[in-house]
């Protein structure tokens, strides 16, 4: 399959289940809704080292909000309901408690009405001064803090969700194949139930799965580092001189679906006239996950 | 289907505990069956057909037509259905109800919604004393649901209210909020004396401040706006309510009380 002179590889992207919520930060204004939830969001680009992948899914109107103000989405995904729940509590703990204006709540019901805590244990924060309040049967907490009050909602829900969809973008050059992604970041971020966790949505160390090191249980993926070309049995062909992947988590398949066919078009649209020359996906065998997306099938 | 009703057939001398007609307890049962169910009134028991008129079948549809306040207990324990009194209602309306829906026309006596956990009460009238509160001697008052009078209520309103919401659009008696344990009640009009009196925690959410100002036992914590109240009163917008067309505000005055007690609860002012 050839897209705009961009060859689209024959093989699937593989990705694991993971468990994901999505959480509502609130502030007087966006601008410091922003710095809360990018608090909230930092070090969470995969949880090989960072405990959950996260990242600001859009940020939200006052008319989309609980209580009537500027705020941000985040989604945050890790492989257990355990992990979730204590990166969320300590992330809402640290980095939303205690940014100036801020409220917290849910922003998504849970499978089955399943649920993690998200304001539940903060409360106790408030030393016996914090007040519950259930409105319309969901409870609340009002934490007393010296610019007056946090309000953050009890309990968030719990989806099972889909982590580790990808592709490669196989370029020319390290400009053309960072510009192609910015295209492909840009037209994915317009989409809901999705987001790309690593820094600007890119990553340029994409792991293989295993190691030489025993300690390690991935290391870089040296099929595709350019610079190994000729030390490695290596997918790249003399003039691709940059790969870059990009990573989406998403709330199911069919949004990363979704997400990736909206990504490899935009990558594409640059086309073999910008260096472009071939999409691929990290593909590990079946080692990784049980699903698998087919590059060809979501573009056909 | 149309709706079970029941008109009271004359005057009543003495009171009738209704409990045995709500939706739960008569689940299963036609119309025969009920005319002959044994209702308590006074010292003897009467069978429903001598005291109501019966027409319809849907039992999770229930009117009191011509209703008195001498008939206590209508919608004890209910749990889903809807019950519409036209007229006025006697002791204990809804009490111990968790869920379903009771709207009356009239008035109702002492002990509207009391001790109930789910459902919402509307009152288009006036509610007698103790509304939501607990039974003399027990220690929890409404634990869910919302009660809703247009009209005013009479003394000790939520009285060891422990969850829950009583919003009155008229005016709330003496002792309003007394020894509430949590929960809110919202008040559009005036409050009688000794409000929030023992109150340990909850909130008492006034328009305007009270006639008889705030007692000596709540101390004054200061202007704020608060987040929660939006949407509280986002909440209120699908009520059947003056609640829902009152435009919502986040800026109050805050008082911390009774202090002569733990000191946990809140009256909140609108400034």
């Amino acid at each position: 399959m050839i897209i705009n002179g961009v060859s689209i590889d024959k093989t699937f992207a593989e990705a694991f289940p993971m468990k994901g919520t999505r959480i509502i930060i609130t502030a007087q204004n966006l601008e410091w809704a922003m710095h809360s939830a990018t608090a909230f969001t930092g070090f969470a680009t995969s949880v090989i080292a960072c405990g959950c992948e996260a990242a600001i899914e859009r940020t939200l109107d006052p008319s989309e909000t609980p209580d009537g103000r500027p705020g941000v989405a985040c989604l945050i995904f890790a492989m257990g309901g355990k992990g979730l729940a204590k990166q969320v509590e300590t992330r809402a703990g640290q980095c939303v408690l205690t940014s100036p204006t801020s409220a917290l709540f849910s922003g998504i019901e849970g499978d089955d009405g399943n649920e993690i805590a998200l304001g539940k244990n903060l409360r106790f924060f408030g030393d016996g001064y914090q007040i519950s309040k259930m409105i319309d049967g969901k409870r609340y907490w009002r934490i007393p803090v010296m610019d007056g009050e946090f309000l953050t909602q009890e309990n968030t829900g719990v989806v099972s969700s889909v982590g580790g969809g990808n592709f490669l973008i196989l370029a020319e050059s390290q400009p053309q194949a960072l510009a192609a992604c910015e295209a492909a970041v840009k037209a994915m971020k317009q989409l809901p139930n999705i987001i790309m966790p690593f820094p600007g949505g890119v990553v340029r160390s994409g792991s293989k799965v295993g190691s030489k090191y025993k300690a390690l249980n991935a290391s870089t993926n040296d099929a595709f580092c350019p610079t190994l070309k000729g030390q490695t049995k290596s997918e790249l062909s003399p003039e691709v001189e940059s790969v870059m992947e990009i990573v989406i988590d998403g709330l199911s398949k069919e949004d990363i679906d979704k997400a990736m066919r909206v990504g490899i078009q935009a990558a594409c649209e640059l086309g073999a006239e910008n260096g472009i020359r071939r999409i691929s996906a990290g593909n590990y065998g079946g080692k990784l996950g049980p699903f698998h997306f087919h590059l060809q099938e979501i573009m056909a | 289907m149309s709706a079970l009703t029941l008109k009271l057939k004359t005057d009543l001398a003495q009171r009738v505990d209704c409990s045995p007609l709500t939706p739960d307890k008569l689940a299963g049962k036609d119309i025969t069956d009920i005319a002959t169910m044994e209702l308590v009134s006074g010292r003897v028991t009467l069978p429903v057909a001598e005291l109501f008129d019966i027409s319809g079948d849907d039992v999770n549809d229930i009117r009191f037509e011509n209703s008195s306040a001498k008939l206590d207990h209508i919608g004890h324990a209910m749990s889903q259905g809807t019950i519409t009194i036209q007229g006025d209602a006697g002791a204990y309306l809804g009490q111990f109800m968790t869920g379903g829906s009771i709207n009356i026309t009239g008035n109702t006596f002492i002990y509207t919604g009391c001790e109930m956990k789910g459902g919402q009460i509307k009152i288009n009238g006036n509610a007698g004393d103790f509304v939501g509160a607990a039974r003399s001697g027990y220690k929890n008052g409404m634990t869910g649901g919302t009660i809703i009078v247009t009209g005013n209520t009479g003394a000790r309103t939520g009285d060891h209210m422990r969850r829950g919401m009583i919003l009155i659009e008229g005016n709330a008696g003496e002792y309003c909020g007394s020894r509430m344990i949590s929960g809110t009640i919202a008040v559009l009009g005036d409050v009688g004396k000794h409000l929030g009196y023992a109150m340990k925690r909850g909130t008492l959410l006034l328009t305007k401040m009270p006639q008889h100002g705030i007692t000596a036992n709540f101390n004054d914590c200061g202007s704020h706006t608060l987040a929660f109240l939006p949407l509280m009163f986002a909440s209120f917008k699908k009520l059947d309510s003056q609640f829902a067309q009152i435009e919502g505000f986040s800026r109050v005055r805050r008082y911390a009380g009774d202090v002569g007690g733990i000191g946990m609860g809140e009256i909140l002012v609108k400034i």
